[in-house]
C-alpha cells in the first residue's frame, strides 16, 4: 500500500503541542495491513466494532485511522518532526 | 454527514440565509453613509440591530454594535468599559473568548477572581455576590456553557451586581438564538454575542450591546463614512463601527434574527430541550457511557459525555471517520469547567444540536455510539 499525499489534517490539535497529518494512501486499508503497522509502536485494533478502528502510539507520535478507509492521521509532538520520516520509510519498505 | 456540532458553527442554515447573504453579494454595494444615490430599501444594519434588540429584549437596540464575532467584542468590551485596572469576578464556566482578553488586558483588568461551578457547571449567584470586593468593577458571566449547556441564572446575578453597583457582562454566544434572554429586564449592562452559532448568522459576524449612559471607548479608530474632516473625538460622541462593514454577513445576520424571530425563540429552546432529553436518555442507557450534565438542570442545546475505555478524540474520530457524524472533542476553549467535571486531561466528547436538527439525526447518533460501546465491551471480554 502506497502513501499517494500527505496534507496537513484540519483537525489541529496543536493546543496540546501534537500537529497532525492525513495520509491518503492508493487504496482501503484491510485488516493485514493494518496488523502490519503493529512494530511502529503501542497498538491498539478494536476490529469487533462494525468500523473497525485501530491506533498505534509511541511517546512523540500516534497513528489513528478505521479499516476500509484509504486515509489514517499520523499526530507527531513538535519536538520530533522526524518521526513522520521514520514512519514513511517503514510504510515504503512494507509497499 | 450528520453535523452534531452546531455549538460550534450552525450547519445548515436557513435557507432565508442562503438567500440574504447571495442577494447582498449580488446587488449594487451599498455603503453605509458613503454612496451618493438613495439606498434601495431599508438599511439593513438598522434593521439587524432592530431585531436583535427584539430578540434580546434590549429597548437600546442602536447600542448594539456589530463586530467579527465574539472575542472581537469581549477585548472591545473590557477594552472600552474603562475598567482601569480593577478588580473582576467571572466564573469557572467561561470560553477562552473572556477568559484570555481578561487575563492579557492586564493595563485594562486588575486582579480576576474565577468564581468555581459544580460539577454540572453551575455558579451560585451567592458564590458572585461573596467574591466582589469594594474594588471590583464588572462581573463577567457566560450564560450557557459550551461544555455542558448548563445555563446560568442570570436574572438573580443582575440582582447582585444591581445592589453592588458594579457591571453585568453576559457572554450569550452559545445562547443567543435558542434560549429567551431578557437583557433589560434582568439588569444586564453590556450583552457579548456571535452570530454564526444559533443566530444561524455566517462566520465573521457578532457583536455586543452597551447600555446607555455607561462610558465606552472604540478600541479601534478609522473610516466611518460620514463626517470625515473630524479627526479626534475629544467630546466622546465616538463611533464604534469604523472601517467597511460586512454588509453582506449582516444581512445574512438579519435573516437569521428575522427567522428565530418567526420561529420564536421559546419554541426553539422547547424542541431543543425535548431533543437534548433524548440525547441525554440515549446515552444514559449505554453501560460504558458517561454522561456528564442533567437533562432536568442543564437546559442548553450542547452536552458532554465519554465512552469508558476510549479515549474522547478516538470516540470522536470513529464517529467522524466511520459513522460520518461530526462531533467536538477535546476541552472546547473552556479549560477551567474541565477541571470542575474531572476531565481536565482529556476533555469529553460535546455533542449540540440547532433548529434545524431532524431527529432522525439524533437517532442515528444514538445508535453509532451503541455500537461504539458494544464493541470497546467486546474488546475487554
Amino acid at each position: 500500500m502506497k502513501i499517494i499525499e500527505k496534507i496537513p489534517s484540519r483537525e489541529r490539535c496543536a493546543e496540546a503541542g501534537w500537529y497532525a497529518w492525513d495520509y491518503l494512501l492508493d487504496g482501503p486499508m484491510d485488516a493485514a495491513f493494518i496488523r502490519s503497522l503493529k512494530p511502529l509502536g503501542s497498538f491498539v485494533f478494536l476490529s469487533m466494532l462494525k468500523k473497525p478502528f485501530f491506533k498505534i502510539e509511541s511517546d512523540y507520535f500516534l497513528i489513528k485511522g478505521i479499516q476500509g478507509d484509504d486515509f489514517f492521521r499520523m499526530a507527531v509532538h513538535e519536538a520530533h518532526p522526524e518521526l513522520l520520516e521514520k514512519v514513511e520509510q517503514f510504510l515504503a519498505a512494507q509497499a | 454527514m450528520i453535523n452534531l456540532n452546531q455549538a460550534a458553527t450552525t450547519y445548515p442554515k436557513p435557507q432565508c440565509v442562503l438567500d440574504a447573504h447571495a442577494a447582498a453579494l449580488l446587488q449594487e454595494p451599498v455603503g453605509q453613509f458613503r454612496s451618493a444615490g438613495s439606498p434601495k430599501g431599508p438599511d439593513v444594519f438598522e434593521a439587524c440591530r432592530r431585531n436583535l434588540g427584539s430578540l434580546f429584549g434590549i429597548r437600546a437596540w442602536e447600542r448594539i454594535f456589530f463586530s467579527s464575532g465574539a472575542t472581537d467584542s469581549a477585548n472591545a468590551v473590557i477594552y472600552g468599559l474603562g475598567l482601569n485596572g480593577k478588580h473582576v469576578v467571572t466564573t469557572q464556566t467561561e470560553h477562552n473568548s473572556i477568559l484570555r482578553p481578561l487575563l492579557n488586558l492586564t493595563e485594562q483588568v486588575g486582579n480576576v477572581t474565577i468564581v468555581p461551578c459544580d460539577a454540572d457547571g453551575w455558579v451560585e449567584p451567592e458564590a458572585i455576590e461573596e467574591a466582589i470586593t469594594e474594588d471590583t468593577a464588572a462581573v463577567f458571566v457566560n450564560h450557557c456553557s459550551n461544555v455542558t449547556g448548563m445555563i446560568q441564572e442570570i436574572a438573580e446575578i443582575g440582582k447582585v451586581t444591581a445592589k453592588k453597583g458594579i457591571l453585568l457582562i453576559v457572554d450569550a454566544s452559545q445562547s443567543a438564538g435558542c434560549i429567551p434572554i431578557r437583557a433589560d429586564e434582568w439588569g444586564i449592562d453590556v450583552l457579548i454575542f456571535t452570530g454564526h452559532k444559533s443566530l444561524f448568522g455566517v462566520q465573521g459576524t457578532g457583536g455586543y450591546y452597551v447600555r446607555p449612559g455607561i462610558p465606552f471607548r472604540p478600541y479601534r479608530f478609522g473610516g466611518t463614512g460620514r463626517d470625515s474632516r473630524r479627526l479626534t473625538y475629544e467630546d466622546g460622541a465616538y463611533e464604534y463601527e469604523p472601517g467597511t462593514q460586512n454588509t453582506p454577513g449582516i444581512a445574512a445576520l438579519n435573516a437569521g434574527v428575522s427567522y428565530i424571530l418567526e420561529t420564536g425563540v421559546e419554541n426553539i429552546a422547547r424542541k431543543e430541550q425535548e431533543q437534548m432529553a433524548a440525547i441525554y436518555r440515549g446515552l444514559g442507557e449505554i453501560p460504558q457511557g458517561c454522561v456528564y450534565g442533567d437533562p432536568g438542570r442543564n437546559k442548553g442545546p450542547v452536552m458532554s459525555f465519554n465512552i469508558r475505555g476510549l479515549n474522547p478524540s478516538d470516540a470522536a474520530y470513529i464517529l467522524q471517520n466511520g459513522y460520518g457524524i461530526t462531533v467536538r472533542t477535546g476541552l472546547h476553549c473552556a479549560p477551567l469547567i474541565h477541571q470542575a467535571m474531572g476531565t481536565q486531561e482529556y476533555g469529553t466528547v460535546r455533542v449540540s444540536i440547532s433548529a434545524l436538527t431532524k431527529e432522525a439525526e439524533i437517532k442515528q447518533f444514538l445508535c453509532a455510539v451503541r455500537e461504539i460501546a458494544a464493541g470497546i465491551e467486546e474488546a475487554k471480554a
